[in-house]
């Protein structure tokens, strides 16, 4: 495995009591996988997946570990965190207009991956950035490398983002959201090209998404988190097909929306995340579950194997009791 | 550019529009007796001419003459030299200054923020006044002791400045993504901060100018600052008072320029502001 996080817990100080974001979870990554974390705003998805380069925000407290390659990631000093970053693990956010720097021209901003790291000297750096962008599939690289963020389409900004990522060879790769800031074909494109780049460059990849459509696509095991803590994980098609915690059958329903007919219900989750500072007693998720019962409000449930994955759930669905979800959804 | 004339940007510019060429105009003029004072003043600045003594403006003197017979307009030209090149130098050395530690502060973060703020406070809140005093005291009066009093309680608002916006920029998307990527702090500060706060920090020098220039020349005016005969304009005007009633050029045209340079630098600087991106 890559990534081995163990007991992993961040919050922020409050004023009377901590208020914690997520809340004593464990999982692990294998190499070469493509691993995706689901969950609504708020599940503390960003903040797991950000620890593992050691970006949590700078008020946040964090505690348990994190393995990357076997090395403890968690709370190490800036300088050691600094080695990993870019060099070999490679990020990607929501946001790609945000995230380039508005006053230099996006090759120079590639290339300032392997100058940081002292991978290439600044000219090799540069030839290398119009590489990059080639390998993203970026139409004239040379011409785009020379343009200023502004310049560019909101997709190539992404595949530009992607380059800058890559562009020192990590081994893994952290894409926080995306393709949210995308429309529906850019996103496909960018999706596609995800699962290339990870072909051809024997990458590990963690997503962190909440949109259903993006697990279908590319997972091959999938992480849902809800308010801080694990609901299920296992692999994409067993859960895809098989949801067994009521909330990601839940989440699959709602995100059918856009590919059933017109008339169909419009299944929403009832009522919203809970705020950090109101976390439900037992179950955090028994105030909008139709199947709780009353020891859902008085324990917790702990996470427990159930079929081909792991669910922390007193009462999971049973396989056979769900509606046959979306099969054979080709990757096209 | 399309027809709508009527976006906010524009309304914003239009006084400006009306007053900058103006504000222009005096700088270029200032530029100018600045740097070849020689070449514009008609007469010796220094040089006593008894005969002469508080003459009233004429084709040969157009500011009139002093009490010693020196042309008003020679050592006008030659003072801009002392009066906006020390208030220049205030304000560059202040900036300079003020930037690097800003800069750092923001970045320290936590506990040596602190501390580093704490220190630009005492600066802040010291009266110019009585520093100036102070120095004066221990160095002598003079235009180095103006530069070193002025300098000293100017810098802290360039650090301010820039702590602010140091704090603010490394909440952007792409200083985080620069950090993801591995690069180091200083490399951060250079390419990925530092550019945005210049341009605030150009603003602030352009406006502050006019200020610093005001400050020199009223330190002087208060005997604290140049020595007689340095054609410096604030002490020009202390110099002028006892004349008053009987030579009115010999303060006015000193007085003058002081204001309209000030003026110029504000107005500058309020269209660099009105120019910058959000």
């Amino acid at each position: 495995m890559i990534v081995s996080v163990r007991d992993l817990t961040i919050g922020f100080r409050g004023d009377d009591r901590d208020l914690v974001a997520v809340d004593r979870i464990s999982f692990d990554v294998e190499e070469g996988e493509t691993f995706v974390i689901i969950g609504e705003s708020g599940s503390g998805k960003s903040l797991t997946g950000m620890s593992i380069a050691g970006l949590q925000p700078r008020i946040a407290f964090v505690s348990g570990s994190i393995l990357f390659k076997n090395r403890e990631a968690l709370n190490q000093p800036d300088a050691e965190l600094r080695r990993i970053r870019g060099a070999e693990i490679g990020l990607i956010y929501q946001d790609p207009l945000g995230s380039l720097n508005p006053v230099w021209p996006v090759g120079n901003q590639i290339a300032e991956t392997l100058t940081a790291h002292g991978l290439a000297r600044p000219a090799a750096a540069m030839e290398r950035a119009i590489e990059m962008l080639d390998r993203v599939h970026i139409p004239d690289p040379a011409r785009v490398a020379a343009a200023y963020p502004h310049e560019i389409s909101g997709g190539m900004r992404q595949r530009a983002m992607i380059a800058m990522a890559l562009a020192a060879s990590p081994s893994l790769l952290i894409a926080d959201e995306p393709t949210t800031a995308l429309d529906v074909t850019i996103k496909a494109q960018i999706l596609e090209l995800l699962a290339e780049v990870k072909r051809e460059m024997s990458l590990t990849v963690i997503l962190i998404t909440h949109d259903m459509g993006v697990v279908a696509e590319i997972a091959d095991r999938i992480l849902v988190m809800y308010a801080g803590r694990i609901a299920e994980i296992g692999s994409a098609d067993e859960i895809m097909l098989h949801p067994s915690h009521p909330y990601t059958a839940a989440l699959m329903t709602s995100a059918m929306i856009s590919e059933t007919p017109a008339k169909q219900e419009l299944n929403a989750i009832v009522g919203g995340i809970p705020g950090l500072d109101a976390l439900p007693s037992g179950c955090r998720f028994h105030p909008r579950c139709p199947r709780a019962k009353a020891d859902c409000v008085t324990a917790e449930p702990r996470r427990r194997e159930f079929g081909a994955v792991e669910v922390a759930c007193f009462h999971p669905i049973v396989a056979e009791a769900v509606a046959p979800a979306r099969t054979g959804r080709g990757a096209s | 550019m399309s027809v709508s004339a009527a976006s906010p940007r524009r309304l914003k510019a239009q006084p400006v529009g009306v007053l900058l060429p103006l504000a222009l105009v005096v700088l270029a003029i200032l530029v100018a007796f600045t740097l070849v004072p020689g070449l514009i003043a008609p007469h010796n600045p220094i040089a006593l001419a008894m005969s002469d003594r508080l003459k009233p403006p004429s084709l040969l003197h157009p500011f009139g003459t002093d009490e010693g017979g020196r042309d008003v307009f020679s050592r006008v030209v030659f003072g801009a030299r002392y009066s906006l090149g020390v208030a220049i130098a205030i304000v560059f050395v202040s900036a300079l200054f003020g930037v690097l530690y800003g800069a750092l502060s923001g970045m320290a973060g936590g506990r040596l923020d602190n501390l580093m703020m704490r220190i630009v406070d005492l600066f802040f809140g010291f009266p110019a006044l009585v520093l100036a005093l102070a120095i004066a005291a221990s160095m002598g009066r003079g235009l180095g002791s103006v530069a070193l009093s002025l300098s000293l309680i100017w810098w802290p608002g360039y650090a301010r400045l820039v702590r602010g916006e140091v704090l603010r920029l490394r909440e952007r998307p792409h200083v985080e993504a620069a950090r993801a990527l591995g690069v180091s702090r200083f490399v951060i500060l250079l390419r990925h901060i530092i550019p945005f706060v210049v341009q605030e920090v150009n603003v602030r020098i352009t406006t502050d100018i006019g200020y610093a220039l005001v400050a020199v020349t009223a330190l002087s005016f208060l005997g604290l600052g140049a020595n007689s005969p340095t054609p410096e304009w604030g002490l020009l005007i202390r110099d002028s008072r006892p004349y008053f009633g009987s030579a009115w050029w010999y303060l006015v045209f000193p007085g003058a320029m002081i204001m309209m340079t000030a003026t110029a630098s504000s107005i500058i600087g309020d269209a660099l502001a009105s120019r910058r991106p959000g």
